[in-house]
């Protein structure tokens, strides 16, 4: 199997699982507990919790630990607008995922909601987001990464210019898919999700960075954990594995960055060698290093999954939130990429331990299928 | 006071020598419907009643009497002995729990008396019955005899049975009364209906998928079989056949002109379908083409399709609005599955511009161009089949 879904979920990393198991089986202790086992869970999961603060240069209280992704989104701009006793502009950028870009949506008759355009390559269009802050503005969430093609915004100087003309605005930041894999400066956004089952931990957890003094209401209520910010009996196995994931990943940051890199390098280079084939989004090198998204004309890009399937290679057709609706993909449509361009387009997306002979061996499948398909494209 | 299921059946009435062979299939059904239920199901003077349910289990065993085709309507009733108190008695208590919720409502009694040894007549049944209950609930019920709110039910035969409900059922005609025909199944809206259409009428069905591994999503397969087992739940146990279709595809698409291939496929598909239906003791084929639908369902399409077979194709929704057609998948509950969005083989490798009125001769030419014999022998011998229901 070759498995370049990365950007879809990734394989829990083994210390991870372990890690989750003995929290499952041996340390299992709600951390609320009055006793001394309980308060050693609490001492562990506040452990991770001050670990995680430090990768991103944080304080440990701006950390919220929730479900994942979707939920972090969803708490960070319920809990931003819950907050403000004012009606004003929300803006998000076109290509949110739509945990943000849906519940921006929904925000309720206070907020009236605007779309950032992006340019070509999935970046938010930085001019243009200036151009429609105000005074009015009170919220502005952009992804880090765009999950289709691993555009990276460029955080600090949308930041500078919402602090400039929108004072009241907070900036939230879906960093689902850039955590660990770019730079992140906390300096420099109010709030920042992450989820966990994106750098080899378990599904089902991942946190919420609220800036230290932000207003916010915060998440589902009930027993107070979390300070009261998110209630639920605390996830300590996957906190625990999402540390242990996180810790592995620092560790090696570099290497890791690098050995993805390498891989979209050549996976991007031997798919050059075909003809009709273009890179959507960014230029390999300006990209995330973990995202390729390419564009193969005279075919759909689902026909092709499923040839790359029978030889068990596995990866996605847009991301796989949006893999079964119907129709346009919403992203590629708003960076300008229409018609036979979004039809063959396919996400390849890397994890560390991807090797650059499986880039080889899946190129030489593709090289094998594509013009065979092509045969039977619509004529 | 005793619980029991009345069933009345419809056409079966109509039937004249062969109509113990209609009762027996209907009744054989009704068991089967109620396997792991405790029932005990009898027929008798035109009705059908199931004795001894569970209170609990009242309302699943509703439910699955509404699903067998050949029930007109289901009533729950409360037997009693044949004397007056007994129905009065009877009747109160039915109107006691129906009127906990309610305040002041209307009512009529609607009485019927198959046993003429009864000494009161329908009609004095229903007005005696009706002064009673007055008296029972005074100011709470009035009778209104144009459009009561409940409608009080006595039937008197070897016993007395009271009820206030009739829930209608599939009708049609009972499963296997009416022979065994071959469903092209695609997974979209129409072709379920279609195979339920039949079945109400008393088919058995096969069923026939095409696929194109690997090309197509292995949740789309999982999706027809879960429309075939949607369907199973009326008509029945039906055998799928999945069958790969890519190397016809992609032959007729290499060697025949672009415009014609989807009528080619078509063609094609009818063809493998009456195979695999004759093996299958099936003598027709039901398609779920509406007139007029997409570029394949317009007359001279369906005329070159038809010409591909010999057996009958039955298309029951031939005249139906698409509207029509998601009406009846909502009901039998198809639909929500029908619109799940993945592939199937039709929509993989389609042309943007069939030909809408295809030439016979011409389609029997561009087919006989091309020798797709062991094309079709290997596609059956890959065939999988799928026993739902």
């Amino acid at each position: 199997m070759i498995y370049l879904d990365n950007s879809a979920t990734t394989r829990t990393l083994e210390t991870a699982a372990e890690t989750a198991k003995k929290y499952m089986s041996e340390t299992f202790f709600n951390p609320a507990g009055a006793y001394a086992p309980a308060a050693a869970a609490e001492r562990d999961v506040n452990g991770a919790r001050e670990r995680l603060a430090k990768v991103m240069h944080a304080q440990p209280q701006e950390i919220i630990f929730t479900s994942g992704g979707t939920e972090s989104n969803n708490m960070a701009l319920h809990g931003a607008a819950g907050a403000m006793r004012n009606s004003g502009d929300v803006i998000v950028s076109s290509v949110e995922h739509p945990s943000v870009f849906e519940t921006a949506h929904a925000l309720g008759t206070r907020f009236a909601f605007a779309e950032a355009a992006v340019d070509g390559t999935g970046r938010v269009d930085v001019g243009k987001l200036t151009a429609m802050l105000s005074e009015r503005t009170r919220l502005v969430s952009v992804m880090h990464v765009n999950n289709e093609v691993g555009a990276i915004n460029d955080i600090p100087a949308i930041y500078a210019a919402i602090k400039k003309k929108a004072p009241l605005a907070l900036l939230h930041v879906d960093g689902v898919q850039a955590f660990l894999k770019v730079p992140l400066d906390c300096r420099y956004f109010d709030l920042y999700s992450i989820s966990g089952h994106k750098f080899h931990a378990p599904k089902g957890v991942g946190a919420l960075y609220v800036k230290a003094g932000t207003r916010f209401t915060g998440g589902q209520t009930g027993g107070g954990q979390e300070r009261n910010l998110r209630s639920g009996t605390t996830n300590t196995p996957g906190i625990m594995g999402m540390d242990a994931a996180i810790a592995d990943y620092v560790q090696n940051r570099e290497a890791h960055i690098a050995s993805m890199r390498v891989c979209k390098r050549r996976l991007a280079q031997n798919l050059s060698r075909l003809e009709d084939v273009y890179i959507n989004g960014p230029t390999v090198e300006d990209g995330a290093p973990h995202i390729l998204n390419v564009s193969f004309l005279g075919l759909r890009g689902e026909v092709l999954l499923h040839a790359l399937e029978e030889r068990e290679i596995y990866v996605s057709t847009g991301s796989a939130c949006s893999a079964h609706k119907k129709g346009k993909n919403r992203i590629l449509t708003a960076m300008g990429i229409v018609g036979e361009r979004q039809e063959g387009a396919i996400r390849f997306s890397f994890c560390p331990y991807n090797t650059a002979e499986e880039m080889d061996r899946t190129a030489e499948a593709i090289q094998d299928i594509v013009p065979m398909l092509r045969r039977f494209k619509r004529r | 006071m005793e619980q029991v299921l009345l069933i009345r059946y419809g056409e079966i009435h109509l039937k004249g020598l062969n109509r113990p062979f209609f009762e027996r299939a209907l009744l054989s059904h009704i068991e089967a419907a109620l396997t792991g239920l405790h029932a005990d199901v009898q027929r008798q003077q035109g009705r059908i009643f199931v004795w001894g349910l569970d209170e609990a289990d009242m309302e699943q065993a509703i439910d699955n009497m509404t699903r067998v085709f050949g029930v007109h309507s289901v009533s729950p009733a409360v037997a009693v002995e044949k004397d007056w108190n007994s129905v009065c008695e009877a009747a109160s208590v039915l109107m006691e729990r129906r009127m906990q919720n309610q305040s002041e409502t209307s009512f009529k009694v609607f009485a019927r008396r198959s046993d003429k040894t009864f000494p009161m007549n329908s009609d004095t049944i229903a007005k005696e019955l009706g002064h009673e209950l007055l008296q029972r609930f005074p100011e709470k019920l009035h009778v209104d005899i144009h459009a009561p709110q409940i409608k009080v039910c006595v039937e008197i035969r070897e016993k007395a049975f009271v009820y206030m409900d009739e829930i209608m059922g599939a009708g049609g005609m009972p499963t296997g009364t009416a022979g065994r025909a071959a469903l092209l199944i695609s997974g979209g809206i129409d072709s379920p209906v279609a195979g339920y259409m039949l079945a109400r009428r008393g088919m058995e069905l096969s069923a026939v998928h095409f696929y194109s591994y690997p090309y197509t999503s292995v949740r789309a397969r999982d999706k027809v079989v879960e429309l075939a087992a949607l369907v199973a739940r009326y008509a029945g146990k039906i055998r799928l056949h999945l069958v790969p279709f890519t190397d016809i595809q992609m032959t007729i698409y290499e060697k025949c002109p672009s415009k014609e291939t989807t009528v080619l496929m078509r063609r094609l598909m009818m063809r493998i379908a009456e195979r695999i239906a004759r093996e299958d003791g099936a003598q027709a084929l039901i398609t779920g083409e509406a007139l007029g639908q997409v570029a394949s369902q317009t007359l001279e399409s369906l005329c070159v399709t038809d010409d591909a077979v010999q057996m009958p194709v039955f298309r029951p929704l031939i005249g139906f609005d698409k509207d029509d057609i998601v009406a009846i998948a909502k009901k039998i509950g198809t639909f929500e599955t029908s619109i799940l969005p993945y592939e199937d083989c039709c929509t993989v490798f389609v042309p943007q511009h069939p030909v809408t009125k295809p030439k016979l001769e011409q389609l029997r030419e561009s087919e006989a161009a091309v020798d797709f014999s062991a094309m079709i022998d290997k596609a059956i011998a890959d065939t999988e089949i799928v026993e739902v229901g």
